[in-house]
């Protein structure tokens, strides 16, 4: 490998911190596998925490649902717990990966590091939990009887829909915290609201005609449909689903790493 | 303790093409007259178009071009754009318009163990710092034994890097910093890593790299070793580059320009007004106009050991006093008394003073070592129970040996004293 830098005929930012970050490929395995060890290593449940995590979770919910609202809801538990699997993969990583650049940014200000490679990092580490927590999933379908479809091999191309989409957001809004301090908590309320306008503790039929365009506007609902028909119905996911799910994720990853790799320059000059 | 004692520097003609060339480089800060932080406050200052910047060049209109195998020293005052200047070649920030071009690996000796993570282990860290550095694991890998010999950490390697020492921080830091020969090394002052065996091995390290053509930029304060190590020097101040050339020169202008600040700074303070803190005395005599000079009665403020230094003072005696005695201490900046002569002490006799009058005292061999220091001067009676004038601690001068004749590091004086040497057998 030759080492060779000329400010005066890089690359695009946009294509080049793509290569960047092939070349720092080690840099990223290792920044995934350390934050997944850091986090096992301190808990005495360790891994297993992972896997209790979302099963007390949704055994709350789904008591507390079932109970008080009434969903008519076949398997509701199931139906719950694969729409908060991928609003939690959602959510988590675009903070979390926000928090992590301010925190990089102390590495940044000293040493050369493709910049994108901690928002990628924590969407491996995403990936990573999510994966994990699908084990829980699958002992309650057994559990519940729940069938296991075909459909479940296109399981891996809906996470990665996911994946790419959560991972151009997660660019977006850490350009934007970079700048904005405030943004951090400013996000937090804005998920929150997300939250509930996404079908995930209730079913899209409990909401009132003239609200459901607000809920079909929202890029979660379908990503949570996407998931939930893969997995809950056992079926393949209707063509337009999938087609808006892929169209979300292309344009949000290109736009997010377009912002981001535009901006990047002025990261070191930032605190 | 000077450990880093590399071959003669040489100066290396141009051939061909530079490894680090700046062109036109320029780096601009951009600070907000306030800082606002908020989303809110931007977007209302924003509409109301009330975002105004400070603007900051860092650097200015660099040219460098650094040769292949190069010892290249950086000086200039704090805050005058070294430390913006190696952010720029190792990548850190991009400069706001002109060039940089790089050819090959850069080390960074800046920020030993930047990136370490305190919850993993020294394993861990090695990788993990590696990879940062841009290493890949099969880089590491083929180092690894090698870089925990070299830190003399095998036995703790697989501790979590908290319960480290900071000593034990930075010496695994710089042991994966240096790893494997880099093209370019950058050294931002001469690295105070562990303790002497370290510090030892390391230089030798750093030594060894530059025998076989590794470029090293040397940022320090330390202008001798500037001088001792680098072939070629730069000296910045305000982000421009004031003077280049070989570092000996560099250094030497450099020096002049800081004297010559320092003579105006010391020449002001000895001329204040001053203040009853410093003065007392019921001044039937008063002291005035004290003045240094060297050996060819210049006024000076800046000497060397060894030099001859005159203080002269008048008086003016506002009665007839009979038998008074002069006296002068110069105390170190740090409160140490280093002399108090005066006239009755020398047995120097006045035999009675009344009008005006001048004194001098001559230091024919100064013997203080580096420092600043301060002149006192008295006049009182001559039994020493009524004080008439006493300056305390106004008239500075500073010692600096820098290419002197005297170069003892050691203690507060020298002593000039004599060696011999014979052997009994």
């Amino acid at each position: 490998m030759t080492y060779e830098y000329n400010s005066a005929s890089l690359k695009p930012p946009f294509i080049r911190e793509f290569l960047e970050l092939w070349q720092y490929r080690d840099l990223l395995r290792l920044l995934v596998s350390n934050s997944i060890k850091t986090r096992y290593k301190r808990s005495t449940l360790g891994i297993l925490w992972t896997l209790l995590n979302p099963l007390l979770n949704t055994l709350v919910l789904s008591i507390a649902f079932q109970a008080i609202m009434r969903f008519d809801v076949e398997n509701y538990t199931i139906y719950l717990l694969v729409g908060l699997l991928v609003w939690t993969f959602f959510s988590q990583t675009t903070s979390h990966s926000m928090n992590t650049l301010i925190w990089g940014s102390n590495l940044l200000k000293r040493i050369y590091v493709p910049r994108t490679i901690f928002a990628v990092s924590v969407v491996g580490n995403g990936l990573i939990n999510y994966l994990l927590s699908l084990i829980p999933l699958a002992i309650i379908m057994l559990f519940m009887r729940q069938p296991f479809t075909p459909a479940l091999l296109f399981l891996p191309l809906a996470i990665l829909l996911l994946a790419m989409f959560t991972l151009g957001i997660a660019l977006f809004m850490s350009t934007l915290a970079v700048f904005f301090v405030d943004i951090v908590d400013i996000y937090g309320v804005l998920l929150s609201a997300l939250f509930y306008l996404t079908p995930i503790i209730y079913p899209v039929s409990v909401i009132p005609d003239r609200f459901l365009p607000l809920i079909n506007l929202n890029p979660m609902t379908t990503m949570v449909s996407l998931f939930r028909s893969l997995i809950y119905y056992g079926e393949l996911p209707a063509l337009s689903v999938t087609l808006t799910a892929a169209a979300l994720a292309v344009v949000s990853l290109t736009v997010g790493w377009w912002v981001f790799t535009k901006r990047v320059d002025e990261f070191a000059y930032r605190i | 303790m000077n450990l880093l004692t590399v071959s003669e520097p040489k100066l290396i003609e141009p051939n061909g093409s530079p490894i680090i060339e700046l062109s036109n480089v320029s780096v601009r800060y951009r600070v907000p007259q306030e800082r606002i932080p908020s989303l809110k406050e931007y977007a209302i200052r924003w509409l109301k178009g009330q975002i105004n910047y400070q603007e900051f060049w860092a650097l200015h209109d660099i040219d460098l071009e650094i040769q292949g195998g190069e010892v290249f020293g950086i000086i200039g005052p704090n805050g005058a754009g070294k430390s913006t200047l190696l952010k720029v070649v190792s990548r850190v920030l991009r400069p706001t318009t002109g060039n940089l071009r790089v050819r090959g690996r850069i080390s960074p000796l800046l920020e030993l163990g930047a990136g370490f993570d305190p919850e993993l282990t020294g394993r861990e860290n090695v990788y993990l710092n590696g990879a940062i550095l841009g290493y890949s694991k099969a880089e590491i890998d083929e180092c690894f034994d090698q870089i925990v010999e070299f830190a003399g950490l095998p036995e703790f390697i697989d501790a979590p890097v908290r319960t480290y020492s900071s000593g034990m921080y930075a010496r695994l830091g710089f042991s994966v910093a240096t790893m494997k020969r880099p093209e370019i090394l950058i050294v931002d002052e001469i690295l105070g890593v562990g303790d002497a065996e370290f510090q030892t091995k390391s230089y030798e390290r750093i030594q060894r790299f530059q025998g076989e053509g590794t470029t090293i930029l040397l940022v320090s304060h330390s202008l001798d070793r500037v001088k001792e190590l680098c072939a070629r020097a730069i000296w910045l101040d305000h982000g421009k580059i004031i003077a280049r050339g070989p570092a000996d020169q560099v250094v030497d202008q450099y020096l002049g320009q800081v004297t010559g600040v320092e003579r105006k700074r010391l020449r002001e303070a000895s001329q204040q007004p001053l203040s009853p803190a410093s003065q007392w005395g019921d001044q039937k005599i008063t002291l005035s106009n004290i003045c240094l000079y060297d050996g060819n009665g210049q006024e000076q403020t800046i000497f060397q050991t060894g030099d001859t230094l005159i203080l002269q003072m008048d008086y003016l005696a506002h009665q007839e006093i009979s038998s008074p005695v002069f006296g002068v201490a110069i105390h170190r900046q740090d409160g140490a008394h280093v002399t108090g002569p005066n006239t009755a002490l020398a047995h120097f006799e006045i035999p009675s003073v009344a009008g005006k009058g001048r004194i001098t005292f001559k230091i024919p061999f100064l013997p203080v070592l580096e420092g600043l220091y301060q002149f006192s001067v008295a006049a009182t009676n001559h039994e020493d129970t009524e004080m008439f004038d006493y300056h305390d601690r106004v008239y500075p001068f500073r010692v600096i040996n820098r290419g002197g004749k005297i170069q003892e590091p050691y203690g507060m004086v020298t002593v000039a004293g004599e060696w011999s040497h014979q052997k009994l057998d």
